[in-house]
Formats: C-alpha cells, structure tokens, sequence
C-alpha cells in the first residue's frame, strides 16, 4: 500500500543526492504536447521534486449574478473528492503519495499547483487530472467549506491590514468588477449551490486559456506524456467575459475606518503602470528608490531609520489585468500615524520635484538586476517566474535581456515617469485603528 | 516496525537498506571548527550561482533577565546599525547594492542573521559579518529612533493581535511568569523603554564570540573555499568565556490552568490547550521523536485524528491541529488548537478533544497511522533540500540548542525507529492535567 511508493520515493532522492548536477543558467524549453497543451520548463536534477503552476482565465472579479465567492469556493472543493475518492479519501490519497495540489482564485484566474516527487509523478498528475475532470463537489464537503470560508470573511475582519486592503480594493475600484464587496461575498458565500460550482468549474476549466510552467525532475517528453494525462481530457471553451478596462481617476480622499488598536494600519494608492508600458521598467527603478525592498529606500530611511516612525513601509507597483496601482503600506503608532503619512507624503513630492540622484539609481539598477537570479534558490521559485513571465505575456528570452532594460533607464526617464505617477493629488489614503491627528477627508 | 514497513509493502529491499537511505536522504553536511571555536557547516548545493551565509549566535530571549526582557532582540535590531569601520545602515546598503537579500531573526534560544547573494560575493558577507561580530558600535543617537522601530514592530505583531497577547498570557502560566521561555523575546514595554545603550553593548560583549556561533554556508561553494574565508576573517577574532546557559526542569507552578481572553476586537472564538513536554534536551527526552510522530497523526493535516473527529466527523470544528516543536535548550510544548464551528461553543470543542486523547490513551495508535506519519516526515525532509534556506534553519536550530551534526543527519532515522508503543508512551507522558494550560480567546459579549 503506502509504503511502496514512498520507499521509491526515498531511493530517488538518495539517488538524485549521491549525482548532483553541475550549475546552470535557467533553460526554458517550450514543450508541446500532442494534444496541443503548451507549456514552459526548466529542467533541474539537482532534488528529485516537479513543481507545476498553472492557471486558466477567469477569477473571482466576474462571477454568475448573486454568486460572489463561487470561485474561490469551487477551486478548494477541486480537491476534496473527485471520482470514486470521497472527501478525505482525495486528501488521504495524495498525502500517502507526498503529493501537494491545489487550487485557488484571484481576480483574474484561476490557478492551481502541483508538487510531487518525481519518483510519484504518475500519482501526482492522476490527481491533478481527477481533481479537474472528475471533482465530486458532495454536499458535505461543500458545506464543510463555505461554514470555513464564511468564517475567513469574519477573521479577516480582526485583522486591521486586511481591512485596510479590502477598503482600498472597495474605494478605488468602486463601480468595477475589481471593487470588493464584504456584503455581495457572504451573501453569494450562502446561496452558492452544488449546481453552481459544477457550472463554474466547467467555465472555467478549460484548455484554451491555459498557462502552464514545470520545473524540476522531468524532461520534455515525459512532461509532455503527462499533461495530456491531466490536461488532455478538459474542453476548450470559448474565453470568459472580461472585466472592462479600469478607468484611472481617483479623487483625492483619507478614509478612516475605526478599530481598537494601538497601531493604525496605512495603505496610500495611486494609478499605477501597465505591465506593457515602455516606461515600465523607469517606473520599477523609481519604485525600488522609493519604497522597494530591503533597509535602503527612501521611505524607510526617512519614517523607519531616522524617526523610528514604523516597523516597516514599503510601496510597491501592482498589476491586474484591467487595472494598475501603485501602492504604499506602513503601520504606526495611533498617536504618530500622522506624522508617518505627513512624511511619506513628502517624500513623494520629493521624488515627484526633484528626482533620483545618480549613486540612487546605479545601487537601484545593480539591485534589480542582481536580486532576481539570488531569488531562484528553489524549484518552486523558479516555477513561479516562469509562470508570471508568461502571464505578462513575455518571451522566454526575456531573462536574457532584463538586466539590459534596467540599465537602460535613466535618471530623467525616472523623473518622467515620477511626475506621471507620483500625484498626491490622486492618491487615496486608507487608515484603519484610532489615528489622533488624521482626520478623515472626503 | 519497519520491519512491518518494508513487508507490508511487499517489495523486496531488505530492512538495512530501508534504514540506510533513510539516514541519507538528507544532504550530507561538512562541518569543521576553528582554532577560536566557530564551528562551521557547510551545505553545498550546484543548482543556482547563489550562496547564502548564516550565522547563528547561541543567544535568545530565553536568556535574558528579568527587567531587561527584549534586550537579545533589540541587539538584533542594533547589529545593522554600523561597527568602527562601516556607517549606521552601510551594511545593508553594501548587500542590497550587490543584489543580496538579508534579514535577521531572534527566537527564545537563538539570534540569526542571514545573506542570500551571488556566489562571488560570499567573501565580502563573510568579511562584513565577522566584522559586526567583533567591532559593533552602539551609539545612543542610533539607540533612540531604533527603540520606536522596536516598540513598533512589537505593537504590529503582539499588541495589534489579539491571538498574540493571548500567547503570551499562555507563556506565562506554562513557563512560569519571569522565567526563561515564558517572557517574550520582543520584551515587556517597560522593559523595552528602560534598556540603555549600555544594557546592549554589555549583552553584546557576554554572548558574541565566535565560540558561542555557528557558521553555516550553503550553495554554490565548496567546503576548501569555506574554510579559506572563515579562517581569514572569522578566525582572528578572540575566543571568550561563556557561561553556560541555564535552563529550567520544571515549568509553571500551580498547573492547570486557564486562560480568557475576551477581546473587542476578535469576532470568532478559538479554543487551545497547551502541554508542557520536552525538548531534545530537557525533560523525558526519550519521547521527543515519538511526540513529533504524534503531533502529526493528531493534527497534523487534514487527515489527522483530531481533524476527522472535530471537523468532518462531529461537525464541532471548522479546524483543528497539533503542534510541537523539539528544538528548544529547555522544556518546550505541545499544542492543540481548534477553532468552533458557527453555533458549536467552546466547550464542546474542549470535549471532542478531550474525547480524542482519551480514546488515544485508551486504545493506543495503530501501525499504519504511525508509519503514515514518518512518511510525512520524511518526505518532509526531501522537499526540504529544494530550498536553500532550510538546510541552514535546520542545522542552525539544532545546533543552538544543544544538538550536533549527526543529531540532524540522524534524524530521519530517529524518526523511523518511532513504535506504536513509543507514541502511546510520549502521549502517557505529555497528557496531564498537571503540565496544561488551557486558553480561549473569545469575542467580547455584545461588542462587534
């Protein structure tokens, strides 16, 4: 029973230790397979794991009518039983094997991942393929579910920056598909039937939208055997309706939503930049000055380092598909937030007026262009690379031209795209505990 | 058992051999010490042109004394703050400007910072870290922002969360108040306030030397290149006297207890009882791998007794887990943790559970449980080489309490030997009334 495959399992990766693979640069093979399922891999023997990430077209943003929620809920139930395996008998199964797959929404898509050890692989993609084929949604497991995911929506509410996020999402996306609504979610959350799900996962589960990244212990040929096995039998449906284009225009305003905390949690945003914009990568230089990651940004020289303002802040550029922010988020004391947003405030005029200096953007673009290759340290990592390259519709020799677009950019392209996108005057401030000194303004 | 094992498979590899993968599955470690005491591991790894350098100081919150608590982690916080020959915030300018990644933790036993970077830069984060290991400057005019960024930082992860203070309150009754592991590592506020440039640089020159550190390197390197590079840089820095760290047998006195937290702020309620239990080194030690066996059958997944039984099974729960953690130098706990379903209270949740451990003490665990969960485990292991950090965090763990190399290379083995009888033994041996404290966080009557 259990023990065969595990055993393998172990020899496999005793095996894969005592011949460990010289060092590569990332590879990426386009694979084909012949039923026409694309996919991109790395091939990496150096631990006997596949990692797959994957997704299809159509999220949470644009659900059936009075079905907010319907999903995220359909996407966990993929794994909670699927052709004659019950239930728990599903989760047993892919525990006995060490097989991790699973499901989940977001705005946009619908995305899955699978991770197996390459001695299981057969197991692992039979699940996946049962999982979507053949998902059983039983009435228990479907209520067991939505009692879970009635409960998240109420735990979110304890926690000040999941509040602050989802004000953010309702404020700035009101009147588009992307607005959250907490109400719409618990009422659909309640009504959402076992028809409903079943109608869903067939919209959705579908060949013709599909991304797939591998990377790990497999070759091409193999990988291709395998997503026919899991892939092969979806239909192709026609693409889901989308979300139309979000309209840029945000008036300026400070909400302030009360909690009984001794911190107040701060999102600060702004339109952002298309993924496909040619000032994109001037914008991700300017982002990393001013709020990017690590001790040495501008915001957290200024609200952390020299005023000890917060324990962190940060700002960061988000994408959608029909929409882009750009977002700052820092959490202060209720009697100093204000002093905390006063100067972040600053710092974006200062940005916006003056620019970057020129040791700012040499240490930027030695940054972005150093950090990427150190952040691949493990298969799952180097499958969620592979898999956004494509989201962002990028080619697979992208890698090898990024570091070149870093450089590229200059120090006026920074204060151009400063200027479009640094607009106090737009930006909405979202504040969530008992701030003293900030008052709400509409 | 694995006699059993194997069989019950019916293939035909012998049970030596089952039990000689098993101790390799794990990549196998290279470890040295220099003249001055650092001992050194090293973990390489071809896959990607990166390497990542840890160093693990034998200190932590458990360590300090009362009225100083938080001192360990604001040290932590003061290491990035500039030494005799590199500015307030240089360090990590150096490594962002060089493409690194770094941060740096602080837990009950163990202070840690880490750099992950492209493998031609490992000698300047050698070079850098041995330099703050000898060469700190604590400055007052550093010293006063950082205290907010501190205050901060707790308010963020404790006092903002309701769970959190509860933990602390569950810590103190578990542990004893004013003893090692029942006061916080990010301190009491006032405590916090009161420390001085003074109290830091003290508690830097006890405790950071290379004879109470553990260097650990993985990635692309090798163990002759590890050694040239620690030998320059972290080898001429001069040994010093350390006191052994002291940690109590015992833990709370006047156990049983229990713990309410009713909180404005919280909206669903959660139910948790925690068991004083030992570690690898403190207590009934002989039980620590069977309690980690056990801890996975009982909650581990959604597969586990306690899952079954609470949430699919009796519908009491929306979830439930267990939880236990070997690797302390003291006494350590295991935990339950359940959260009601809508309509169910928390006194049915203590019964179901209740329930389970009864019927666990009654009835014992079958074999095929047992081995469900080694494999969980071990499996656990293998996935563990697919990143680059966790070889460092489980040597690093092990070492600052007390563990050596082959305790880590011997683990999955350890775990392997596990019997049905040995769990029914940790569970005998941890299940009392005398070692729990028992804890609810509920909603305040009425409030939102």
């Amino acid at each position: 029973m259990t023990a065969r495959v595990v055993l393998a399992a172990v020899l496999a990766a005793v095996l894969a230790v005592l011949s460990i693979a010289p060092a590569a640069a990332i590879d990426i093979k386009q694979v084909t397979t012949p039923l026409g399922i694309k996919a991109w891999l790395v091939e990496d023997k150096s631990v006997p794991v596949i990692n797959l990430s994957f997704s299809f077209e159509g999220g949470s943003a644009l659900e059936p009518e009075g079905r907010k929620g319907v999903t995220s809920l359909m996407a966990l139930l993929l794994t909670d039983g699927a052709g004659s395996l019950a239930g728990p008998a599903f989760k047993q199964r892919a525990e006995d094997s060490e097989v991790a797959l699973g499901f989940g929404a977001s705005l946009d898509r619908l995305s899955g991942s699978l991770r197996v050890l390459s001695a299981n692989r057969g197991e692992g993609f039979e699940l996946l393929r049962l999982a979507m084929i053949e998902p059983r949604f039983d009435p228990e497991m479907v209520e067991q579910r939505r009692a879970q995911a009635l409960s998240n929506v109420n735990q979110a509410g304890q926690r000040p920056a999941t509040v602050a996020g989802r004000v953010m999402m309702t404020t700035v996306f009101a009147g588009h598909p992307y607005a959250a609504d907490t109400e719409a979610l618990r009422a659909g959350l309640k009504s959402v039937t076992v028809d409903d799900l079943k109608a869903r996962a067939a919209d959705l589960l579908s060949r013709s939208s599909l991304v797939i990244a591998a990377v790990g212990d497999i070759d091409a040929a193999e990988l291709s055997r395998q997503l026919d096995r899991a892939f092969g039998a979806l239909p192709a449906n026609p693409a889901p309706p989308e979300a139309p284009q979000w309209k840029a225009e945000i008036r300026k305003r400070t909400i302030v939503i009360e909690r009984p905390v001794p911190q107040s949690t701060v999102q600060i945003v702004m339109p952002g930049i298309a993924r496909n914009d040619k000032d994109w990568y001037a914008a991700f230089v300017m982002n990393h000055i001013l709020g990017g990651s690590g001790l040495g940004s501008r915001l957290t020289t200024e609200v952390r380092e020299k005023r000890g303002l917060t324990y962190g802040v940060s700002s960061g550029l988000r994408v959608y598909k029909k929409a882009s922010l750009l977002a700052i988020s820092t959490a202060s004391a209720n009697e100093k937030v204000a002093e905390a947003v006063r100067v972040i405030r600053a710092e974006i005029a200062r940005l916006r007026t003056d620019g970057v200096t020129a040791e700012e953007l040499a240490d930027a673009k030695t940054y972005l262009t150093g950090a990427l290759p150190v952040s691949l340290d493990s298969s799952g990592s180097v499958a969620s690379l592979l898999y956004s390259l494509q989201i962002d519709g990028l080619p697979p020799d992208h890698l090898d031209k990024r570091s070149a677009l870093i450089s590229a950019v200059t120090a006026e392209d920074v204060r151009r795209v400063a200027r479009r996108l640094l607009r106090d005057d737009s930006a909405i401030t979202v504040v969530v505990g008992k701030p003293v000194g900030l008052p709400p303004e509409p | 058992m694995l006699g059993g094992l194997v069989a019950g498979a019916g293939i035909a590899v012998g049970r030596p051999s089952f039990a000689t993968l098993l101790t390799v599955a794990r990549r196998p470690a290279e470890t040295f010490t220099l003249g001055n005491g650092l001992q050194v591991i090293v973990l390489p790894s071809r896959r990607a042109p990166i390497v990542t350098q840890v160093l693990i100081y034998k200190v932590g919150g458990a360590d300090e004394v009362v009225g100083r608590t938080g001192i360990a982690h604001f040290l932590e916080h003061m290491m990035f703050k500039g030494t005799a020959t590199l500015g307030p915030g240089e360090f990590s300018k150096i490594i962002a400007r060089n493409g690194g990644r770094e941060n740096a933790f602080t837990d009950f036993d163990i202070t840690g910072y880490h750099q992950t970077i492209a493998a031609d830069r490992l000698e300047m984060v050698m070079r850098m870290e041995a330099d703050r290991m000898a060469n700190l400057r604590v400055v007052e005019k550093e010293l006063t922002p950082e205290r907010q960024v501190v205050l901060e930082e707790r308010r963020m992860r404790t006092e903002n969360v309701p769970s959190s203070l509860l933990d602390e309150a569950v810590r103190e009754q578990l542990f004893g108040r004013n003893k090692p592991y029942g006061m916080p590592v990010s301190g009491y506020v006032d405590d916090v306030k009161r420390l001085g440039a003074g109290d830091l640089a003290a508690f830097y020159k006890k405790h950071y030397a290379p004879n109470n550190a553990v260097l650990i390197v993985a990635g692309d390197t090798d163990p002759d290149a590890v050694r040239k590079l620690a030998e320059r840089y972290y080898g001429p820095l001069a040994k010093k006297p350390i006191e052994a760290r002291r940690r109590p047998s015992s833990g709370g006195t006047d156990l049983p207890q229990r713990v309410i937290r009713a909180d404005a702020r919280v909206v669903e309620a959660r139910w948790g009882r925690d068991y004083l239990a030992p570690s690898y080194r403190v207590g009934e030690t002989r039980h620590a791998y069977a309690l980690s066996v056990l801890a996975r059958l009982m909650g581990g997944s959604e597969t586990s007794r306690l899952w079954r039984a609470l949430v699919s099974d009796r519908k009491v729960a929306l979830s439930a887990s267990a939880d236990y953690g070997a690797s302390s130098l003291g006494l350590t706990s295991f935990g339950f943790d359940a959260h009601p379903a809508r309509g169910r209270t928390v006194t049915e949740v203590e019964r179901a559970v209740a329930d389970q451990t009864k019927k666990l003490l009654d009835d014992g665990v079958t074999a095929e449980e047992v081995e469900r969960a080694q494999n969980r485990l071990l499996a656990q292991a293998i996935y563990a080489q697919d990143s680059l950090s966790s070889g460092p965090r489980i040597y690093g763990a092990a070492l600052s309490t007390g563990g050596t190399v082959a305790d880590v290379d011997d683990w999955p083995r350890r775990i392997a030997a596990v019997t049905p009888s040995d769990v029914l033994a940790a569970a005998r041996h941890v299940f009392r009334d005398d070692g729990a404290v028992t804890s609810v966080l509920t909603p305040v009557e009425g409030a939102k």
